[in-house]
């Protein structure tokens, strides 16, 4: 504020809530659509492995069973494509077809309100969809309470990071197909590399550092951790891993959606 | 006098190699309703935008901007929170009904919720939406939706009311429906800011309208003014080019002026004697005899050639 006259709009938080009530308000419009399918699709990953694949893989992975390994690793990667999705697609379909974003502007908000509130947003779904999948672990026994509590609010960070990738990468979207590649090139891959269905240790040594670049692996050890009480000091470093990913690549992403929104 | 809500001077807006604004300043009274008339890629979207913070203008050229004694570029906040906008391309959120969709807005300004609601059922009885107020957006006409988003830029009771082109596609009820409205808030005290091309809305409603072109303002003053200033009193209009060679060499066409197309050509005169005489010389062909109106000085502003924005 550069102005001695007393501020006669309404203050960041209520900026910022108004964005997520709005996200909210829409997202919960279709409530049975949008919330049915995140509990269903744990069931079904877990029927997967409980029914079939579970019998071949008898080997206990760092310590847990199979079926525990995957579990815990699920509650990250369903924030992850939540908020993955959300800031991608959902994004540009807010920017470029339906305008969304032309009337929330006109509102008192400004551009870092609107995208910090957009990534508060993917947070919360990421929350969401976390807990979902510990409803599922728990009431199959597979995470035990209330230590898993914990769980969703590592989703909530995980999603939170991820929106900011998301957004960045949606900034330099012309065309919405192109997301196709952020994806199959990116996010798909990372489902498979980053520790969850198997342990980043059995990745040759020349992938290994990859593996570790990359963000989701962090976020596979820290709910894992949460999830099994096993804390130990380099976890630090993946939570100061995912603050440093946030915040830079979020600031990158504010900066380039500033251009396309304020020209 | 009233105050000044808005004065700008000397702003310029340019896009890469593109000067969609070109040192342009004007003046807007409180409680009028003031006109932004022009082709498209005038310019007139760009200076609206530049109002509220949307687009900013180029910092290199010296300008000033105030709008109730706020720069956009320092306090787009404060400047937002006292207007309303209505965009150009309506953006309702499709999911909600009437309501929800100004109820969300109601968080933006901080309005508790009691209020919210007293405002809301306020403002669709005032924009006849009452009705409607659970439908959803898709049950909509045209003109509903766009009324509603007036609607919504009117939640936080705006000091002045930003219209990016209000009515272009509607029919003529709602056309001359949002003018009415239009004029009853400026009668309550909200100043009327809005684009417009054509040339019936910018005489219906506006006090003061500034006519652009290629980014620069080509003339500014009230529609009656314009018009008696800047064109002949009447038009004598020939559907039919070739008609217009039975004329020449007759004395009178020196008195005219003559503007023609390909399809049509218009003699301007304030004379309406010498008009009349010239269409009864006229040899076959259609001809309309009439008052010149802010079409005339518009095209006579602006130029007739398209631009490729047209």
């Amino acid at each position: 504020m550069t102005s001695s006259k007393p501020r006669i709009y309404p203050p960041l938080y209520q900026r910022l809530y108004s964005v997520w009530y709005r996200h909210m308000r829409v997202y919960t419009k279709n409530l049975f659509s949008n919330g049915l399918p995140p509990f269903l699709e744990p069931i079904i990953f877990l029927a997967g492995v409980g029914l079939g694949l579970g019998k071949y893989i008898t080997e206990s992975m760092e310590g847990l069973r199979y079926i525990e390994f995957l579990g815990m690793g699920l509650m990250v990667t369903t924030a992850m494509f939540t908020s993955a999705f959300e800031c991608s697609f959902g994004t540009f379909v807010r920017l470029e077809f339906q305008k969304v974003y032309d009337g929330m502007l006109a509102a008192p908000v400004t551009v870092n309100n609107l995208i910090i509130g957009e990534m508060i947003w993917a947070g919360t779904k990421g929350l969401f969809f976390s807990f979902s999948v510990l409803c599922i672990l728990s009431a199959f026994g597979i995470v035990s309470l209330p230590r898993g509590l914990l769980a969703p609010l590592v989703g909530f960070i995980t999603a939170v990071m991820f929106s900011s990738l998301s957004l960045l990468v949606t900034s330099f979207v012309k065309n919405i197909n192109h997301f196709n590649f952020y994806f199959t090139g990116f996010i798909s891959p990372m489902f498979f590399f980053s520790g969850v269905v198997f342990p980043v240790s059995n990745l040759p040594p020349y992938v290994r550092p990859v593996a570790e670049f990359v963000p989701l692996t962090h976020a596979v050890r820290l709910v894992r951790a949460v999830c099994t009480g096993g804390y130990r000091g380099h976890l630090l470093l993946d939570v100061l891993y995912i603050a440093a990913f946030t915040v830079v690549v979020g600031w990158f992403a504010i900066k380039r959606l500033r251009k396309r929104l304020v020209s | 006098m009233a105050e000044n809500v808005i004065a700008v001077e000397n702003i310029n807006k340019s896009f890469g190699s593109v000067r969609a604004v070109r040192d342009l300043s004007f003046e807007v009274r409180a409680n009028t309703c003031f006109g932004f008339l022009g082709p498209n890629g005038a310019g007139k979207t760009t200076m609206m935008k530049m109002l509220y913070g949307r687009c900013t203008r180029d910092r290199k050229s010296p300008g000033r901007m105030d709008i109730f004694g706020y720069d956009p570029m320092r306090n787009e906040l404060a400047i937002k929170y006292l207007s309303g906008v209505v965009p150009q391309e309506n953006n309702l959120d499709e999911e909600l009904n009437v309501i929800q969709n100004l109820m969300i807005y109601a968080r933006f300004y901080q309005m508790p919720l009691k209020a919210a609601r007293e405002r809301i059922a306020q403002l669709l009885d005032f924009l006849e939406l009452s009705e409607k107020a659970r439908s959803k957006i898709r049950e909509l006409s045209g003109g509903m939706k766009r009324r509603l988003v007036i609607a919504r830029a009117l939640l936080n009771n705006p000091r002045l009311l930003i219209l990016d082109e209000p009515t272009t596609g509607l029919d003529p009820q709602v056309r001359h429906l949002i003018w009415d409205k239009l004029r009853q808030l400026k009668k309550q005290g909200t100043t009327v800011l809005l684009t417009t091309h054509y040339m019936d809305e910018a005489f219906q409603i506006c006090d003061v309208v500034l006519i652009m072109h290629k980014g620069r303002k080509v003339l500014q003053d009230n529609p009656r003014n314009l018009l008696e200033k800047n064109t002949e009193e009447y038009v004598l209009e020939l559907f039919d080019p070739d008609s217009v060679k039975s004329l020449s060499g007759h004395n009178l066409l020196e008195h005219v002026r003559m503007d023609s197309s390909q399809e049509i050509a218009r003699l301007y005169s304030d004379n309406v004697e010498h008009l009349k005489t010239l269409a009864a010389a006229l040899e076959g062909g259609h001809f309309f005899l009439r008052q010149a109106n802010l079409e005339d000085v518009f095209l006579r502003a602006t130029g007739r050639a398209l631009n490729d924005k047209q």
